[in-house]
């Protein structure tokens, strides 16, 4: 395993640059006569709704390759690559967080791919050897009701979820969620371990409700079930744009405050991959202008490469506070996260 | 049937019934057909007829399992069902021994003997219980499960059953129809034993004449939901009511004739019994093999004997008539003729034969 | 499941078995083939107990102290309840349907039998989108047109997971209990009645008591059932063993807690199981002698309506609701510019696609698990001794294998053993079936046991060796029981969905994982139209056994 060099990803940073850079040229279209064919086999922690109409995009470009895709959380997924490393099933594992893609890295589950376009990718968001290559950065953010909770009286803070006032108000997604996973082992780094435990018994004491994907806790907010819920930006986009009245706070943007968690989508190509070659041409996809807008456009998300414009909707996270927190050390403590999250009796 | 008696207690009936019908869908045939009957106090009637013809039906209706739709129905005097008038089945104190014995499957044979003694002090269901399953001999299957037990045992449990409350009446439905044959004339000879000794009145359905003559003190015949002939067995062998009932107890010819100034002309020759009946009158005469006699023929006759049954000390012949028809003659078993012998017949009772028109007795002419 | 009928039957007609015991030598070739069988459907079990046993301690102890109890506490309470419920619902209404002068008797006695072609998560699916408190349609409903506040009992939690299994399940007690009380003796209740017992007490001192073998199994497969139920327990937001490992295998990477809490699982349905098995051995002698005579319908008078208010709401709750809210979310799809455009995807790609994945898995499933049926049942029918009915009651531990089980098994089977299999279909379809031989087995004997074996005796006189006359006497003699026992098999597995959903490879997607996958993004109006169909599909199997009475 090749040493990684800890790296910080320091966001606010990134986000200046984001914004900072002018659109770069269009990637040259794919040449069809060249494209390989076959079954690409995609294991995916992002659900299939958020990520099938990039693959039929993808389709359409390269009909003689055909994606099978396999949904699932990414636990699930990862711990299935494990089982098969020894005879590999999948061609590519896209997970929602950062943490599972470094561990599959870490166990040697990946081969390297730089992409054919490697400028796309700032360095904070691939693996220095191109195990795996980030694609998308999603902010965790608070969803409240516009029509139960009044914008001063929303909560600023996810620590602020565990005031009694928002007792049996709130929705979450569960520990089988990689989102969640990943901002739970965020705030071990940004708050400590001890503080992060009290959060969660708060959260449990608070009597959250534990859903097993986002799609529920917007709707559920949307619908006004619960108050407020604790969900990635998009979902706050999506039921929005599904008529209901909420609204989003970016939560921890005081002073002296941790600032917004951001997770980045991630992929890499499977080591012993049977169609590794079209696994390139999908991770090029993905990364190109095209494909980095569909993830804008359709899914509300940040791009990873410079320049491709947000949604006009969505809150550009320059000038935001960001947490600042380490992927790597995030991934090591991945397992220790998970047994904390069992302990506790997240459901 | 006879009218009610103005009652002492004495010969009150413990079972009446009045113009008894019951239809079971409209336009169906009556399956109890205004069927009047009485069962004297420790008495046995035997309820007889081929399948189909509502004696199932009527003692149904007796038990209370099923309402008619006129009638009335009265034990010990009490009406239980009758126009304004329904004692449902629990509170008529019938005991029923049914076709299939109906064992509760799930209790032993003690419990199931018990079931009907439900509310009584304990020691006393015990004793009564033990009592019968000793007068049954079941005394020691008492913890055995019905499936354990066979037919004849079966049986005799579904008695000491319907016995334990010490009913008013007792119906038995065909009681030994499940038996094979060499097990019923034992268990019906303890039926019978164990009726008598308890003084029990009954009522006992079945199909077979011989278990009715053996059970029954007297007999009903029923057809087509009537009641053709209620007597002793003696009365109804001899002298039956209607052509059914000749025809029903068996071994009985069928011989038509005309009624002529001199007697009845039948094919066999004139048979001089006089019947209250015009000259010329279509009638049957009923014929038993002993009612019929005959001799090998020397020309002329036109009889022949088919078929000969030896029964021991006599000969049974069948004999086939010019016209085809056949009777059964009884003749000494010196008489030995093949089948295809010529013979000549005629009548030699000794009495007068059963006469029927249109299927009812015909009274024998005032003379 | 619902071959208890047939279960029953096996033991009506086994008197002449009985005369043969020991008298037959084994088949060695049969035996050979049976225990092949019965290991094919050991193993998994056998592996995941031993991974279960080897785990690391730290793992055993974290189980113990979190999860365990509150888990075992919650699996047995839910068990308990809609034990209950089914056995209370299923004899009332199989009491109303058959003995009773309701209304429309003989439309609610198909009616009553239609849940079983829908599974109980996807009423749970529009249950919840119905009453769901605040977000629900009916509160919204209310609120919006008649400025009604109602929010109505919760769906979910304990009380809406009973609710809802109760709902879906009572089917397999309700035809057990009408297949009962339609082969009970009238004579029976007659004697009862004779004895001085009314029509209440008789109910309960004669006839209950008489079918309660049939009830007691019914009974406890429902709690089988219950056990292995996932996506509805899941939805309800109810956590039960299942849920728990189904959650350690998508949350972890680690099997073995998983491992651990599935041993703890099949212990409990092992459990269970053997208390069924052994009901079903003692059933066989109940109701002796024929003369079988129908009885007359008790007079319901004043309750006739609202006995039929009691059957309609079941039915109106089970068929009618469901099936008029996924037509009506189908509707909608139809009409919702981007909905349509993803059914349309599916639909080029996907519905068709994954109806002909959930035809052939299932259907291959089902003629498999006859198939490997066959010389089991064989055995145990025609050389009962211990033995083969040991092979039986081995194979018949798939009732105890709970979805969720049956696939982290293979997944760990396949991981070590088999890695050739993984990747394949035919996982799931051998997790088919693992999980479904028992109704195969028992049907496979219900069939054989009604066949005399002079038939097979007559073939061997006449220059046949044995395998010849299983083939071209047997078989052919026996096959609409096998038939029966295919289309029991295939509709169970039609509706599977932990399993499915866990061991499906990548691009094998079910109809069942469908609606799954789509209702649990709620994306109703996606998820509706492969409901539809799937209910579609398990209604012809249902259909068959129906009219068979077989179910």
């Amino acid at each position: 395993m090749p040493a990684l060099k800890p790296f910080i990803l320091k966001l606010t940073l990134v986000a200046g640059l984001l914004a900072a850079c002018a659109p770069t040229a269009p990637t040259a279209p794919p040449e069809p006569g060249a494209a390989p064919a076959g079954d690409l086999v995609l294991y995916s922690g992002r659900s299939e709704a958020l990520i099938q109409p990039v693959i039929d995009q993808f389709q359409a470009l390269y009909p003689d390759i055909n994606v099978a895709l396999k949904a699932g959380s990414n636990s699930e997924l990862a711990a299935a690559l494990l089982e098969e490393r020894a005879n590999p099933q999948a061609d590519l594992f896209l997970t929602t967080e950062l943490m599972t893609v470094q561990k599959m890295a870490n166990e040697g589950v990946f081969q390297p791919y730089q992409p054919g376009t490697p400028d796309a990718v700032p360095a904070d968001y691939h693996h220095p050897d191109w195990l795996w290559t980030g694609l998308t950065l999603r902010a965790r953010v608070l969803i409240y009701n516009t029509q139960l909770v009044t914008p001063a009286a929303a909560p600023q803070s996810v620590l602020d979820l565990t005031k009694p006032e928002w007792r049996g108000q709130l929705a979450a997604a569960g520990s089988t969620n990689g989102g969640f996973q990943a901002h739970v082992a965020a705030l071990r780094q940004l708050i400590g371990d001890a503080a992060t435990t009290a959060w969660l018994t708060g959260l449990s004491a608070n009597e959250v409700q534990f859903f097993g994907g986002h799609t529920d806790v917007r709707k559920a907010v949307g619908a006004g079930e619960f108050q407020v819920g604790l969900v990635n930006h998009y979902y706050y986009h999506l039921q929005k744009a599904e008529g209901s009245p909420v609204a989003v706070v970016y939560p921890d943007q005081g002073e002296g405050q941790m600032g917004v968690v951001v997770n980045a989508t991630g992929i890499g190509v499977i080591a012993g991959a049977r169609h590794a070659a079209a696994a390139g041409l999908f991770i090029d996809y993905l990364l190109s202008p095209e494909g980095q807008q569909l993830f804008a456009e359709l899914n509300y998300e940040y791009p990873v490469r410079p320049g491709v414009p947000l949604h006009p909707e969505v809150q550009p996270l320059t000038g935001l506070r960001l947490a600042a927190f380490d992927v790597v050390a995030a991934a090591d403590s991945l397992e220790s996260t998970l047994d904390l999250l069992e302990t506790l009796g997240i459901p | 049937m006879a009218p009610r008696h103005p009652a002492t207690d004495e010969c009150m009936p413990a079972l009446e019934l009045l113009d008894i019908t019951k239809q079971y869908a409209p336009g169906a045939a009556r399956a109890v057909d205004a069927v009047s009957l009485a069962v004297q106090k420790g008495e046995i009637l035997s309820l007889l007829g081929p399948s189909g013809c509502g004696k199932t039906s009527t003692l149904r209706l007796i038990a209370g399992f099923e309402r008619p739709d006129a009638g009335v129905i009265r034990l010990n005097g009490q009406t239980v069902t009758g126009p304004g008038h329904w004692v449902p089945p629990e509170r008529r104190g019938i005991g029923m021994v049914f076709q299939d014995y109906a064992l509760f499957p799930h209790l032993t044979v003690r419990q199931n003997v018990g079931f009907g003694l439900q509310g009584r002090a304990a020691a006393r269901i015990q004793d009564t219980v033990a009592h019968l399953l000793e007068l049954l001999g079941l005394r020691g299957l008492a913890e055995r499960y019905p499936h354990e037990l066979s037919g004849g045992e079966r049986q005799r449990v579904a008695l000491a059953r319907a016995l334990a409350p010490e009913p008013v009446l007792i119906l038995l439905d065909e009681p030994f129809s499940s038996l094979d044959a060499d097990r019923r004339a034992a268990v019906r000879e303890q039926v019978r034993a164990t009726l008598r000794s308890l003084g029990a009145t009954a009522l006992f359905v079945t199909h077979d004449q011989e278990e009715a003559l053996f059970l029954g003190d007297r007999l009903a015949i029923l057809h087509q939901g009537r009641l053709q002939q209620i007597d002793t067995p003696e009365a109804i062998f001899h002298s039956p009511a209607t052509r059914f009932v000749a025809e029903f107890l068996g071994h009985t010819d069928f011989l038509p004739g005309e009624v002529t100034a001199d007697g009845i002309l039948t094919e066999i020759g004139l048979i001089p019994q006089r019947v209250a009946l015009p000259i010329g009158a279509p009638v049957e005469l009923a014929m038993r093999a002993d009612d019929v006699t005959l001799e090998p023929a020397r020309g002329g006759a036109r009889a022949l004997v088919l078929a000969r049954h030896f029964k021991g000390a006599q000969n049974v012949y069948r004999v086939r008539l010019p016209s085809g028809r056949l009777l059964h003659s009884l003749q000494p078993h010196t008489l030995n003729l093949r089948s295809g012998t010529p013979v000549r017949v005629w009548a030699a009772a000794g009495h007068p034969l059963a006469c029927f028109h249109d299927g009812q007795r015909v009274p024998a002419a005032e003379l | 499941m619902a071959n208890l009928i047939v279960a029953s039957l096996v033991g009506l007609q086994s008197r002449w078995r009985e005369r043969q015991i020991g008298k037959r030598r084994l088949s060695r070739p049969l035996l050979l083939a049976a225990l092949a069988v019965a290991a094919l459907v050991a193993t998994p079990l056998a592996y995941l107990l031993l991974r279960a046993a080897t785990a690391p301690a730290e793992t055993w102890a974290r189980l113990l102290q979190t999860r365990l109890l509150g888990l075992l506490t919650n699996t047995l309470a839910l068990m308990a309840a809609v034990t209950l419920g089914t056995v209370v619902l299923g004899v009332a209404l199989a009491w109303l349907v058959e003995r009773t002068d309701l209304p429309g008797r003989p439309v609610w006695r198909w009616l009553l039998a239609v849940p079983l072609a829908m599974p109980a998560f996807i009423g749970a699916v529009v249950h919840v989108a119905l009453l769901r408190p605040r977000g629900g349609i009916v509160p919204r409903f209310l609120a919006e047109t008649l400025g009604v506040d109602w929010q109505g009992p919760s769906p979910f939690g304990f009380w809406g997971a009973a609710f809802m299994l109760t709902l879906f399940m009572y089917p397999y007690v309700y035809l057990l209990s009408a297949a009962a009380f339609r082969n009970l003796h009238a004579s029976l209740e007659e004697a009862a009645r004779s004895l001085g017992r009314n029509a209440w007490q008789t109910l309960w001192t004669v006839t209950l008591p008489v079918l309660r073998p049939g009830l007691a199994a019914g009974a406890l497969l429902v709690a089988l059932d219950v056990l292995a139920e996932y996506g509805t327990v899941a939805l309800l937001r109810y956590e039960t063993f299942s849920a728990a490992i189904f959650l350690q295998l998508s949350g972890r990477y680690d099997r073995s807690a998983a491992a651990i809490l599935s041993g703890g699982l099949v212990v409990i349905a092992l459990a269970v199981l053997a208390i069924e098995l052994w009901l079903q051995g003692r059933a066989r002698a109940e109701q002796v002698g024929g003369h079988w005579r129908p009885a007359p319908p008790q007079p319901l008078r004043a309750w006739r309506w609202p006995a039929f208010a009691l059957v309609a709401a079941v039915s109106l709750a089970t068929v009618f609701v469901p099936v008029t809210v996924l037509a009506a979310w189908t509707v909608q799809g139809l009409r919702d510019g981007p909905t349509l455009a993803e059914l349309d995807r599916a639909a080029g790609r996907g519905l068709g696609h994954y109806l002909f994945n959930s035809l052939w898995s299932a259907g291959l499933a089902a003629g498999l698990a006859v198939a490997l049926s066959v010389p089991v049942a064989y055995l145990a029918v025609r050389y009962p001794r211990w033995t083969s009915r040991g092979l039986s009651h081995l194979c018949q531990v798939g009732y105890a294998l709970p979805g969720v089980v049956v696939a982290l098994s293979l997944i760990l089977l396949t991981n070590t053993a088999l890695p050739a299999l993984r990747g394949l279909p035919l996982v799931v379809v051998l997790a088919y079936v693992v999980r479904h031989m028992p109704q195969a087995v028992r049907s496979s004997q219900a069939a054989l046991a009604q066949l005399a074996p002079s038939l097979e005796e007559a073939g061997r006189s006449l220059g046949r060796d044995s395998l010849n006359v299983l083939l071209t006497v047997t078989v052919p003699l026996i096959f609409p029981g096998l038939l029966a026992g295919a289309a029991l098999v295939f509709l169970t597995s039609l509706k599977e969905l932990p399993a499915t959903l866990l061991l499906r490879p990548a691009g094998f997607d079910t109809l069942a994982v469908r609606v799954w996958l789509a209702a649990n993004d709620g994306l109703y109006p996606q998820a509706a139209p492969a409901a539809l169909l799937l209910t579609l599909c398990a209604a012809v199997p249902l259909a068959f056994l129906l009219r068979r009475g077989r179910i």
